[in-house]
C-alpha cells in the first residue's frame, strides 16, 4: 500500500521529466499519451492503495512514510513524507481518476497545438503537485504541494504565452496565491513554535493547547491559503481570469482538483479549526457570501467558460459553508461530485468551442442542440447535476449540505437560506447558459463555423472522457444517500468526524425546498431564454454592479497594487538616487580633495622621504614594544 | 598525506594556475581552456574534501597550523567546519561557470583575465578557510585586487564610477575591520579563530560588522551595489552577487556571531530592522527596475538582508535555514546573471521593455530561465523556499514582526520575477528581439545547466545541507552531554534540559572561560563536551 502511492505520487513527475528532457525526440502525441499513461498508472495505484486500506480495521487506516529528510535544523526534522489514509486516498482516486479523463482529453482538444509536449509535460506536473498536496504527511509537504499547484496553474493558464491577457491572468493568479501562500507559511511558522513539529499526529494532539489567540491566528493563516487557493472571498478575483488558459486546464485545475484544495485543507486541518470556533464559522460565511455573489455575476457573463468558472467558485462556496460547519463528510461528497459534473461541463463546452472554432462568446452561438446531440446530453446531465435535480448526482451532495446547515443554530438557518437562494440562481445561470448555447435557431456564426468532430483519434480522445464523465456525474451521487446509505460518511470518519448530523425531517426538508426553487430557476430561464416569454430584465446598476464583478479588480488595484507601486517609485526617486549618486559626488570630490592634500606631501626632496619613513619607523616601534 | 593539505591546495591551486597563465606565453584559447581546467581541477578537489569530511565529528577539519607571527600568536591556521564547506562548494562550481562562460563568451586580454579570476578563486577560497584573524584578513584584501580590474577594465561603459564606488565602500569596511582585527587580536593575546575566547567589545564588533554590511551590501550600505554589477561583465556580476556577497554574510557567522555573544544580543534588533527593511526595499526596487541587471541586482539586496535576518536570529532554524539560502541565492543569483549575460548578446539590451517573447523558437532559454526564476521567487517545494521557510521560521522566535515583513516580501518577489520572465520570454518580441536571436548555445548550456541541476537536486533534497552544516556537531554534543549527566553524582538522570549559547564554531578552550564568565547557578552545570562545541550548560532537573 505504501509502495502504491509513491508510485502513485511519481509517477506523473517521472512523466513531466522524460517529456521535458526527450524535447523533439518524443512526437507531440506520444508525449500525450506518456502522460496520460502515468496518470492512468498515479489511479491504478490509488485504487490498490485504497483496496488495501479497505481490508484494515477502522481504526487502523492511518500509514505514515517517510523517504527522507526534507529539512531540518537541530531537533526539528520535516520529512518528505506521505500520509496514506481515508481522507488521502479519497482524493487521490479523485485527483488521478478525474485527472486521467482530462489528461486523455486533451489529446484530441490540443491536437495541432506548437507545444503540445511542453502541454502535457505542465499537465503531469500538475498532478503530481496535486498528488503531493493530498498525500503530504505532514504541513510542510502539503505546503510544497500547495505551491506546487499554484506554480503548474501559473504555466497553464498562462500555456499561450504570445497572449498578453493570458499572461497577465497567470501572474495574477500566482500573485494572490502567494499571498495565501505567505499567510499559510505564518501559520506554520507559529505551530513549529508552539509544537515543535509539522508532523499531523504531532500537531492535531496538542491543538486544544495552543491556546486561543494562537489557535485563532493558526486557523485564519490557513483560512487564508485556503480562500486563495479557493478562489472565495476577498481572494477570488483570479478565477475568472484564470479562464485564459486551455480548456481541459479550466477542467481539471480551475474546477475539479486544484481549486478545491482550499475544502480538503480545512477538513484535513479541522482538528486545528476546530480550536478556532469563529475562525471556523467565518469560512462557512465566506463560502455563503461567495455562493451568493458568484452566482449573481454568473447571471450576466456573456463567456461560455466563464459562467462555468463563477459557477465553480459558488459550488466551492457551497463546499466551504459545509466545512465551516463541521459537516466535513458532506463538504467532501460535494467535492467528489462537483469534480464529475463540473469536469462534465467544462469538457463538453470545450467540445463546442472546439466545433465553432475557438468561439466563447454564446451570444453567437445557439441552435447547438441538434447539431452535437450527444455533446448535448452530456451538458444538459452536467447542468441538471449542478442545479441539483434528483437523481443527478449534485442533488444528493448538495441538499446533504443545506440540511446539515439546518443543524447548526442560527447562523446555520441564515446560512441555509442564503444556500437556497444560491440554489435558485444556480438553475437560473445554468439553464440559461444551456438554452443560449444549443437551444433555438442556429445562429448566423454556427452556420458558418462549425464543423462536425468526424471520426479518429481526436474525436475519441475527445468523446470517451466525456461519456464516462457523463455516466458519472448521472449516478455518481448514489454513493451516499441521506442517513440511510453513507459509506462516504463512514470511510471519512476516522479521519474527520463531523460536528453537525442532520435530522431526516431536516433532509426532506432541505430537498423539496432545494430542488422546487431548482425548479424554479430552471423555469425562469426557459421563460426568459428558452420560450422568450419576457424579455431579459435589466436594471442597469445591478447590471454594472455584476458585470464589474463587484468591483474587487477596481478595489485591489487602487488598495494593493498602485500603492506598492507608488512606493517602488518614490523610494527609487528620494532614497535610491540620492543614496547612488549622492555618493558618487561626494566620493569623487573627496578623493580630489585628498589628492590634493597627498600631492603636498610629495615633495621631491630625498630628505623629507628619509625623515618620513624614520619617523614611521619609530612609531612602528614605540606601538609594537608598548603592545607587548 | 596529512587531509590538511587538501584545504591548503584548494586555495593553491588556482593561484598556481594564475601564475602559470600569466608567466607562460600562451595563445587565448589554451589560456581559456587551461584556466577552465584548473577550476575544474578545483571542483575536484573540492569533492575529495567533501569525501574525507567527517559530518559527525564536531570541530574544525582537514586544518593545518603553521606559526607566522610567533610573538603574535599570528598563524597560517586552515580548516574547514560543516557550512565553510558548502561555501567553498559554491565558490568553485560558480567560478568554474564563470570562468566557462568567460571562455565561451571570448574576453579581451585573456591571460590577464583568466589570472585574475583564478587568482580571486584562491582568495575566495582562503577567506572561508582562514582560522587566524589575520589570515582571514589577508585574503580579503587579496579578493578586492582582482575584482577591482576585473570590474575595472573589462566593465562596461560606466565602469570606472562603478569600480570607484565599489573600492571605495569596500575599502573603507576594510580598514574599519583591520582596525578591528588588531584591536582584538592584541587584547586577546592572539590572532587565533579557534582558540581565542569571545569578546565583549561593543566598539570591536562593530567594526566587522560595518566591512561585511558593506561588502553583503546591508541596506542602506549598497550605494555601489547596483553599478557594480550592472557594469561588470556577467560572469562577474556573477561572482560578485553569487559568491562575494557570501563571503560577507559567512563573515557575520564565523566572526560578528561566534565570537560577540553580547554584542549581538545589543545590536540583534536595530540589525534585524535594517535587514528586514533591506528585503523590502530590494524588493520594491526590483519591482520597479527597468534592466535585467537591475532586477537581479535589487533582489540580491533582499535576499541578503533575508540570510543576514537567518543569521541574526541566532537559532537552530534560522542559521541552518541562512546558510542553505546562501548557497541556494549563490547558485540561482549566478544563473540568472549568466542567463541575462546570453540574452544581452542576443538582444544587444538589457533593458525589459525592449525585449519579450523569447520563449517562442527557443525552448532551451526559456526552460531554463523559468526554472530558474521559478527556485528564485521561492515557490514551495523548492531550495529556496526551504531555505527562505527555515529563516523565516526562525526569526519569528526573535519577533514575529520580522515574519510578518519576510511574507510580504514573499509575495513581492513573485512579483518582480514573474515580471522578469514574462518581459524576456512572453508575449509578442521586443523590438530589441531579432527572429534570428538563437536559442541557448551548447556551451552556454554546459554552463548553465549543472547549476540549475543541483539547485534541483537541493529541491528534492535541501537536508543535504542543512543536515551537515551544525546539525551533526549538536547531535553529538547532546549524546556527550547526556552522557556526562548520566554520572553526576554517579545517578543517572533521566532528562536534562540543554541549552545552546550561541557559539557554534569556538573551540573547547573557551568553554572553561565561558563558565567561569558565566557562572552557573546551583542547579546548573557547567560541561566541557568535545573539541569545537563550547557553552553548553546542562539544567539538572
Amino acid at each position: 500500500m505504501i509502495a502504491a502511492a509513491w508510485v502513485c505520487l511519481f509517477s506523473p513527475l517521472t512523466a513531466a521529466l522524460a517529456i521535458t528532457l526527450a524535447g523533439n525526440r518524443l512526437s507531440r502525441r506520444g508525449a500525450g499519451f506518456l502522460a496520460t499513461s502515468s496518470v492512468v498508472v498515479s489511479f491504478v495505484a490509488a485504487v490498490v492503495a485504497f483496496a488495501v486500506l479497505l481490508g484494515d480495521s477502522p481504526d487502523d487506516r492511518s500509514h505514515p512514510s517517510t523517504l527522507w529528510s526534507w529539512l531540518t535544523a537541530g531537533q526539528l526534522d520535516f520529512g518528505l513524507r506521505i500520509l496514506v489514509d481515508p481522507l488521502s486516498t479519497f482524493m487521490m482516486l479523485i485527483v488521478s481518476g478525474v485527472g486521467a479523463l482530462i489528461v486523455a482529453y486533451s489529446i484530441g482538444y490540443m491536437d495541432g497545438d506548437d507545444e503540445e509536449r511542453r502541454y502535457f509535460a505542465y499537465m503531469a506536473l500538475f498532478v503530481f503537485s496535486m498528488l503531493l498536496l493530498v498525500q503530504g504527511g505532514n504541513l510542510l509537504m502539503l505546503l510544497a504541494g500547495w505551491g506546487l499547484v499554484g506554480l503548474s496553474s501559473y504555466l497553464l493558464i498562462g500555456f499561450w504565452h504570445e497572449r498578453p491577457s493570458a499572461i497577465a491572468a497567470a501572474k495574477k493568479a500566482f500573485v494572490m496565491n502567494a499571498v495565501g501562500d505567505a499567510t499559510m507559511a505564518l501559520a506554520l511558522f507559529l505551530l513549529i513554535q508552539r509544537t515543535g513539529s509539522l508532523n499531523f499526529e504531532v500537531v492535531f494532539p496538542q491543538a486544544g493547547s495552543l491556546g486561543g489567540w494562537a489557535a485563532n491566528l493558526v486557523a485564519l493563516g490557513l483560512l487564508g491559503g485556503a480562500v486563495a487557493k479557493s478562489a472565495q472571498l476577498p481572494l477570488q478575483t483570479w478565477l475568472p481570469d484564470a479562464m485564459e488558459g486551455p480548456t481541459p486546464v479550466s477542467a481539471l485545475i480551475h474546477a475539479a482538483t486544484m481549486v478545491t484544495a482550499g475544502v480538503y485543507l480545512i477538513v484535513r486541518t479541522s482538528p486545528l479549526f476546530e480550536q478556532a470556533p469563529r475562525v471556523l464559522e467565518l469560512s462557512a460565511g465566506l463560502g455563503a457570501a461567495t455562493l451568493l455573489m458568484a452566482g449573481l455575476i454568473a447571471l450576466v457573463q456573456v463567456d461560455i467558460k466563464r459562467v462555468i468558472a463563477y459557477s465553480t467558485m459558488s459550488q466551492i462556496g457551497y463546499m466551504f459553508l459545509a466545512a465551516g460547519l463541521g459537516a466535513y463528510p458532506n463538504a467532501m461528497f460535494h467535492l467528489m461530485t462537483h469534480a464529475f459534473f463540473k469536469a462534465l461541463l467544462f469538457m463538453a463546452a470545450g467540445i463546442v468551442i472546439h466545433a465553432l472554432l475557438g468561439e466563447q462568446d454564446m451570444r453567437r452561438m445557439g441552435g447547438l442542440r441538434r447539431l452535437m446531440p450527444l455533446t448535448y446530453v452530456a451538458f444538459l446531465v452536467g447542468a441538471l447535476a449542478l442545479a441539483g435535480m434528483p437523481p443527478f448526482s449534485g442533488f444528493f451532495s448538495k441538499d446533504s449540505i443545506l440540511a446539515a446547515a439546518l443543524d447548526h443554530g442560527w447562523y446555520g438557518d441564515v446560512l441555509w437560506v442564503v444556500g437556497m437562494i444560491g440554489t435558485f440562481l444556480t438553475g437560473l445561470y445554468a439553464f440559461r447558459m444551456l438554452f443560449l448555447v444549443f437551444w433555438g435557431e442556429p445562429s448566423a456564426f454556427v452556420r458558418e463555423h462549425f464543423h462536425a468532430l468526424g471520426r479518429g483519434v481526436v474525436a475519441y480522445s475527445l468523446a470517451w472522457p466525456v461519456g464516462i464523465l457523463t455516466v458519472l456525474a448521472a449516478f455518481g451521487g448514489f454513493l451516499q444517500f441521506a442517513d440511510v446509505w453513507t459509506p462516504v460518511s463512514n470511510w471519512l470518519d476516522p479521519v474527520a468526524p463531523p460536528l453537525v448530523e442532520a435530522t431526516g425531517t431536516q433532509e426532506a426538508v432541505s430537498s423539496i425546498v432545494a430542488v422546487a426553487l431548482g425548479l424554479a430557476g430552471i423555469g425562469t430561464a426557459w421563460w426568459i431564454y428558452a420560450a422568450r416569454r419576457a424579455p431579459v430584465p435589466r436594471v442597469a446598476a445591478l447590471q454594472t454592479l455584476f458585470e464589474h464583478k463587484f468591483y474587487f479588480d477596481e478595489l485591489y488595484d487602487a488598495a494593493f497594487y498602485r500603492p506598492a507601486v507608488f512606493l517602488a517609485q518614490a523610494l527609487g526617486r528620494w532614497v535610491e538616487r540620492p543614496l547612488v549618486f549622492g555618493s558618487v559626488r561626494e566620493l569623487s570630490e573627496g578623493v580630489r580633495g585628498l589628492g590634493l592634500e597627498t600631492r603636498r606631501l610629495q615633495t621631491g626632496l630625498v630628505r623629507t622621504y628619509a625623515l618620513a619613513i624614520a619617523a614611521s619607523l619609530a612609531v612602528v616601534t614605540v606601538v609594537f614594544v608598548a603592545v607587548r | 598525506m596529512n587531509a590538511g593539505w587538501l584545504t591548503t591546495a584548494l586555495i593553491l591551486l588556482p593561484v598556481a594556475g594564475a601564475i602559470v597563465v600569466w608567466v607562460l606565453p600562451m595563445r587565448p584559447f589554451a589560456v581559456g581552456s587551461t584556466a577552465l581546467l584548473v577550476a575544474l581541477a578545483e571542483v575536484a578537489l573540492w569533492v575529495d574534501a567533501v569525501a574525507r569530511f567527517d559530518f559527525d565529528r564536531p570541530g574544525l577539519q582537514l586544518d593545518q597550523q603553521q606559526s607566522w607571527f610567533s610573538d603574535l600568536h599570528v598563524s597560517y591556521h586552515v580548516g574547514f567546519f560543516g557550512f565553510s564547506l558548502w561555501l567553498v562548494g559554491l565558490t568553485v562550481v560558480v567560478l568554474a561557470a564563470a570562468t566557462g562562460y568567460a571562455f565561451w563568451a571570448g574576453r579581451e586580454r585573456p591571460r590577464a583575465y583568466y589570472g585574475l579570476m583564478l587568482l580571486l578563486t584562491g582568495a575566495i577560497v582562503g577567506v572561508f578557510v582562514a582560522q587566524d584573524l589575520l589570515l582571514f584578513y589577508v585574503f580579503w584584501e587579496a579578493m578586492l585586487i582582482p575584482l577591482y580590474f576585473l570590474v575595472g577594465v573589462w566593465g562596461g561603459a560606466g565602469r570606472l564610477r562603478a569600480t570607484l564606488l565599489f573600492v571605495i565602500y569596500t575599502m573603507a569596511g576594510s580598514l574599519l575591520m583591520l582596525a578591528a582585527i588588531i584591536v582584538f587580536g592584541l587584547s586577546a593575546g592572539t590572532f587565533d579563530l579557534v582558540n581565542s575566547s569571545t569578546s565583549g567589545s561593543d566598539w570591536i564588533f562593530l567594526g566587522f560588522v560595518a566591512a561585511f554590511a558593506v561588502k553583503a551590501p546591508i541596506f542602506p550600505l549598497h550605494a555601489w551595489l547596483p553599478e557594480a554589477y550592472r557594469e561588470s561583465s556577467p560572469e562577474v556580476a556573477a561572482v560578485l552577487s553569487g559568491v562575494v556577497s557570501k563571503v560577507a554574510a559567512f563573515g557575520f557567522l564565523r566572526i560578528a556571531i561566534a565570537k560577540f555573544p553580547g554584542p549581538v544580543s545589543d545590536f540583534r534588533t536595530p540589525i534585524l530592522v535594517l535587514a528586514a527593511c533591506g528585503l523590502v526595499y530590494g524588493s520594491l526596487l526590483a519591482f520597479r527596475a527597468p534592466d535585467l541587471r537591475g532586477v537581479i541586482a535589487y533582489s540580491s539586496l533582499a535576499q541578503l538582508g533575508l540570510i543576514t535576518l537567518g543569521l541574526f536570529a541566532v537559532n537552530d532554524l534560522g542559521l541552518n535555514g541562512a546558510v542553505l539560502q546562501m548557497v541556494n541565492h549563490g547558485l540561482i543569483s549566478a544563473t540568472l546573471f549568466l542567463l541575462a549575460g546570453g540574452i544581452e548578446r542576443r538582444a544587444a539590451t538589457g533593458e525589459l521593455g525592449r525585449l519579450g517573447g523569447m520563449a517562442r523558437g527557443r525552448p532551451a532559454l526559456a526552460t531554463v530561465l523559468m526554472t530558474t526564476g521559478v527556485i528564485a521567487l521561492a515557490v514551495p517545494g523548492s531550495a529556496a523556499f526551504a531555505g527562505e521557510f527555515a529563516i523565516l521560521a526562525g526569526v519569528f522566535n526573535t519577533g514575529w514582526g520580522y515574519s510578518v515583513v519576510g511574507a510580504v516580501a514573499i509575495v513581492l518577489a513573485a512579483m518582480y520575477v514573474l515580471r522578469l520572465i514574462s518581459a524576456v520570454l512572453h508575449e509578442s518580441p521586443g523590438p530589441a528581439v531579432s527572429e534570428a536571436a538563437l536559442d541557448l548555445r551548447p556551451a552556454e548550456l554546459s554552463v548553465l545547466v549543472p547549476m540549475v541541476a543541483i539547485l534541483l537536486v537541493l529541491s528534492a533534497w535541501p537536508a543535504a545541507i542543512t543536515e551537515r552544516s551544525f546539525a551533526s556537531t549538536q547531535a553529538t554534543a547532546i549524546s556527550q552531554l547526556r552522557r556526562a549527566l548520566s554520572n553526576v553524582n554517579g545517578t543517572p538522570i533521566g532528562t536534562a534540559r540543554i541549552t545552546f549559547h550561541p557559539v557554534h564554531v569556538a573551540s573547547a578552550n573557551n568553554v572553561a572561560r565561558l563558565c567561569k564568565e558565566q557562572p552557573p547557578s546551583s542547579d546548573e552545570v557547567c560541561l566541557e563536551v568535545g573539541s569545537g562545541y563550547p557553552g553548553l550548560s546542562a539544567r539538572l532537573p
